[in-house]
């Protein structure tokens, strides 16, 4: 990719300088491999994180690459924590965090894309229709373990949770005041789709998703339903007007403040240009 | 064979071929509800499009041109560093070492410990060794070693088990004859050793091409075409794992996807075979 850079002048000697430092440091592909000039971007763009965010700053990317040709952005996934974690170590240039910034993260520099809500999900089927915050806290806690103890059939409640790492725990643990040690679950998933295929799979389950993926789905005729959370109905629509108390904000982030190819990037992820691709991703544009 | 078998004589004999018959049918009928599941609902969405175009819409829309490349090379670079090393490694183990002998044993309790590692560990292993000190990024270069590292067990103990099966005649024969143990080695007994080699292979080539958990973190998730090696490139397997646990209406192309890798098992499967007993083994039989 090196060949394509229209060097200019300092630029040239300064991104030859960062090629040489990083490349005897043996990590490729993070922001050396950039240049800028007024009218055209080129190099390579390494983002890493949050799967939920994955599919869509793929889209974002490739329609960057197209406004740019000369550019490249790669997106790998793996989880928040790890998108942090790569940021950090300089093996990204871009990180993304499907969750708010925790304190230890505060000298990051964060750029909210979008907005999600987690929404608390049954199986059609299931005849309760509302849970108060203390019975979710008491089923996921264990305390309570039969539907019959919420107004349903007497069946037992299989609890489904996400795994340790995943944003939406952390966003549904936080709205709950729990700990991840407290929590009780008969399955332990991984990632959006799979919770709604594991509710969808059994009548006496309970999950937690994002929403976007739950309204997809029961928009597709899959037999889930979401559930109101404080009085608030669980749709894109409460979220985008925050009047739903379940969300998150899905963020990029960099190490250093962004300059060049990360920059453009960056500013054109969080632009009205996108906010199709975002509604096409079913989350939520920020209202700007 | 059912010939010379009698005919069951007692109860006893009548249940034990009940059972035999129902196990063997339990399985067969699992195999054909899964092929008959995914050929079912993936079939009316595979089509020459389907094959060569870029995913769409995180590939909800689109096909999966680039992924079959990057699988392709993936898999390319693994067997052409791992075939080598495979072979070599079990010529050593069974024609010069000992059976006895401490390396011997040290080796092969190793290489079995080594095939029964979870994937996820190579994975990390991989992203630790190759793309990270190593310097190769998220490549096709780093899926594809990965892939090696984790095939390599698999295959060395089933070549050296296919090398243990040439009777001793044939080297005992050879050496009466004056012959060389290179010559012998490579005219008469890695022929002989094909059928090992190929159990070996079928094996490994299957696990490779069925990985998630190695490639993810190795090869990575790009969709792109891939311009050389050192490019990311997303594996057929991570495409459907993604279109079916996270990305919400990728269940059609998921399917088809899954048709795809199946198909494309069976064809390298069948390719291999084929030149491996028509391209060596056939020398030995014929002769």
């Amino acid at each position: 990719m090196y060949q394509f850079m229209c060097f200019s002048r300092w630029k040239a000697c300064a991104s030859l300088a960062s090629f040489l430092i990083v490349a005897s440091l043996g990590i490729p592909g993070t922001g050396a491999a950039q240049t800028t000039t007024v009218e055209k971007l080129s190099g390579k763009l390494v983002i890493t994180g949050a799967s939920t965010l994955a599919p869509l700053i793929g889209e974002i990317g490739k329609r960057f690459e197209s406004l740019y040709p000369k550019a490249r952005v790669d997106v790998q996934t793996g989880g928040s924590s790890r998108g942090v974690a790569d940021v950090l170590q300089g093996l990204a240039d871009i990180g993304m965090v499907s969750r708010a910034m925790k304190d230890e993260e505060k000298d990051l520099h964060a750029f909210p894309v979008a907005r999600d809500g987690v929404g608390i999900i049954l199986h059609k089927e299931n005849c309760v229709q509302a849970l108060t915050d203390e019975q979710v806290v008491a089923i996921y806690t264990g305390k309570i373990a039969n539907w019959k103890d919420v107004g349903g059939k007497d069946a037992p409640i299989t609890v489904v949770t996400k795994a340790e790492g995943r944003s939406t725990l952390e966003v549904f643990l936080h709205y709950l005041k729990l700990k991840n040690t407290d929590v009780k679950a008969q399955v332990v998933i991984g990632d959006n789709e799979q919770g709604v295929k594991t509710v969808a799979g059994n009548r006496h389950a309970i999950g937690y998703v994002s929403i976007g993926t739950a309204e997809y789905d029961t928009s597709q005729g899959v037999p889930i339903k979401l559930l109101s959370v404080g009085g608030v109905a669980a749709s894109t629509e409460t979220v985008k007007n925050g009047t739903f108390p379940i969300s998150r904000p899905l963020h990029i982030v960099t190490r250093t403040p962004p300059v060049g190819l990360t920059k453009a990037f960056i500013e054109y992820a969080q632009s009205k240009a996108v906010h199709d691709i975002i509604k096409q991703q079913y989350f939520v544009p920020l209202v700007d | 064979m059912a010939e010379t078998l009698s005919r069951p004589q007692n109860p006893r004999e009548w249940l034990a071929l009940v059972l035999v018959w129902g196990a063997a049918g339990l399985v067969t009928a699992v195999f054909c509800w899964l092929l008959g599941d995914i050929v079912w609902h993936g079939l009316s969405h595979v089509s020459w499009t389907f094959l060569t175009a870029p995913p769409e819409n995180a590939g909800r829309r689109g096909g999966i041109g680039p992924i079959l490349v990057s699988t392709s090379l993936i898999l390319g670079v693994c067997l052409s560093v791992s075939l080598p090393i495979g072979i070599g490694t079990a010529v050593l183990l069974a024609e010069f070492t000992s059976n006895h002998s401490l390396f011997g044993r040290m080796t092969r309790r190793s290489l079995d410990v080594l095939a029964g590692v979870p994937s996820i560990v190579f994975g990390l292993f991989g992203n630790a060794f190759f793309c990270k000190t190593l310097g190769l990024g998220f490549s096709i270069l780093s899926g594809g070693l990965t892939l090696a590292c984790m095939v390599l067990p698999i295959l060395i103990r089933s070549t050296e088990e296919g090398f243990r099966a040439v009777p001793t005649s044939y080297r005992l024969s050879a050496a009466a004859l004056g012959l060389s143990r290179t010559t012998t080695l490579v005219h008469l007994l890695l022929p002989a050793a094909v059928p090992g080699l190929l159990v070996g292979l079928v094996l490994g080539v299957g696990r490779a091409i069925a990985e998630t958990a190695a490639l993810i973190f190795t090869s990575g998730y790009v969709d792109r075409m891939p311009e050389s090696l050192l490019d990311s490139g997303r594996a057929l397997s991570i495409h459907i794992f993604d279109l079916s646990m996270n990305v919400s209406g990728g269940d059609a192309n998921a399917y088809a996807s899954a048709l795809v890798l199946v198909i494309m098992l069976l064809a390298i499967n069948g390719t291999v075979s084929w030149l491996a007993i028509y391209g060596l083994h056939r020398k030995i039989v014929a002769a």
